[in-house]
């Protein structure tokens, strides 16, 4: 239970919630530099880097992403060793419902949708939150409504 | 608009997401009695997988999806629970495989647990991982009852009560 590579199969699953509460410290300051006028582009900039973090995470793995290398390196030493160790598929489909979320709302932004930015920054950032703070997985329930919607016909490529 | 204005919308944000918080956590993993839900009332479980696979006197149905980040450890808190009592059993159903059986038991969140007596008739659910203190006490219950009823139509007495 001591390993800290990236080969097993298991992780801490304290680390999707300290990186889900990086993300929301950088969701709140999106919303703040969005609203203000004159840090419009630097909050534009921020949400992107955003976008790409949920990038590497929803798309190359969680535990490729730089948070849960973050965490390893700074937060683990610190800590007793985790109780137990979850699936990484959960943060993982977590973070390209994140990804999603705040990709839209970029794209939306850079046509020219006012409050698109803040507006999904704000719902991102109620994710994260709730996740880092209340460790509920808003990602996890969406994905069971979209399963009863009969969105998902086949099952998911998930071993 | 100012930053003061801007940083109490973000405070605000918080607000609303922690009352959703609280509202969440407060509701997960509470037993919930069938018998006070119309639409779970009496509602009958046995075709979820071969009679074999049921207990003989209890069953929990856990309701899991593949990005189900408490699924595991509620699974191994339901087989170290069954492993306890004789004759009780836990099933595990993927409901990315059987999407319909989401519908049919209104399976809002992953883990949902449904505890079935000896006649595989939904006794409590527990929507998230279940409190451990509320499911012995739900499983108990089921148990006492069908023990005391030597003819096994323990699903006449009823006694279960929501906590």
């Amino acid at each position: 239970m001591t390993t800290t590579t990236d080969t097993h199969r298991g992780i801490d699953p304290r680390s999707p919630r300290f990186g889900a509460a990086i993300t929301t410290v950088l969701l709140a300051a999106t919303i703040v530099l969005t609203l203000i006028p004159e840090t419009w582009v630097a909050g534009i900039v921020l949400l992107a880097v955003i976008v790409v973090l949920f990038a590497v995470g929803g798309i190359a793995g969680i535990r490729r992403h730089p948070y849960g290398a973050l965490f390893r390196r700074v937060v683990r030493p610190r800590l007793a060793p985790p109780a137990e160790l979850e699936a990484p598929e959960p943060p993982t489909f977590a973070q390209q419902v994140g990804l999603v979320v705040t990709a839209v709302a970029l794209l939306l932004a850079l046509v020219g949708v006012p409050y698109a930015a803040p507006i999904g920054a704000a719902v991102a950032l109620v994710a994260a939150f709730l996740n880092a703070v209340f460790d509920v997985c808003i990602g996890c329930l969406l994905y069971v409504w979209l399963v009863r919607a009969g969105v998902f016909r086949q099952r998911r490529g998930v071993a | 608009m100012t930053v003061g204005t801007a940083v109490g919308v973000v405070v605000g944000i918080l607000i609303l997401a922690t009352i959703i918080g609280v509202v969440l956590r407060h509701g997960t993993g509470r037993a919930r009695s069938a018998s006070g839900t119309t639409r779970t009332s009496r509602l009958r479980a046995d075709d979820l997988a071969s009679v074999s696979d049921y207990g003989s006197a209890a069953t929990l149905v856990q309701f899991s999806t593949p990005t189900c980040a408490r699924c595991p450890a509620t699974r191994r808190l339901l087989d170290a629970v069954a492993d306890q009592h004789e004759g009780v059993r836990r099933i595990e159903i993927d409901l990315a495989e059987h999407p319909e059986l989401a519908r049919r038991f209104d399976v809002m969140q992953t883990p949902t647990v449904l505890l079935l007596d000896a006649n595989r008739t939904v006794r409590t659910r527990f929507g998230g991982p279940p409190r451990p203190p509320e499911l012995t006490a739900a499983l108990d219950a089921v148990l006492t009852a069908g023990s005391t009823d030597t003819t096994g139509t323990s699903c006449t007495t009823g006694t279960q009560e929501s906590r």
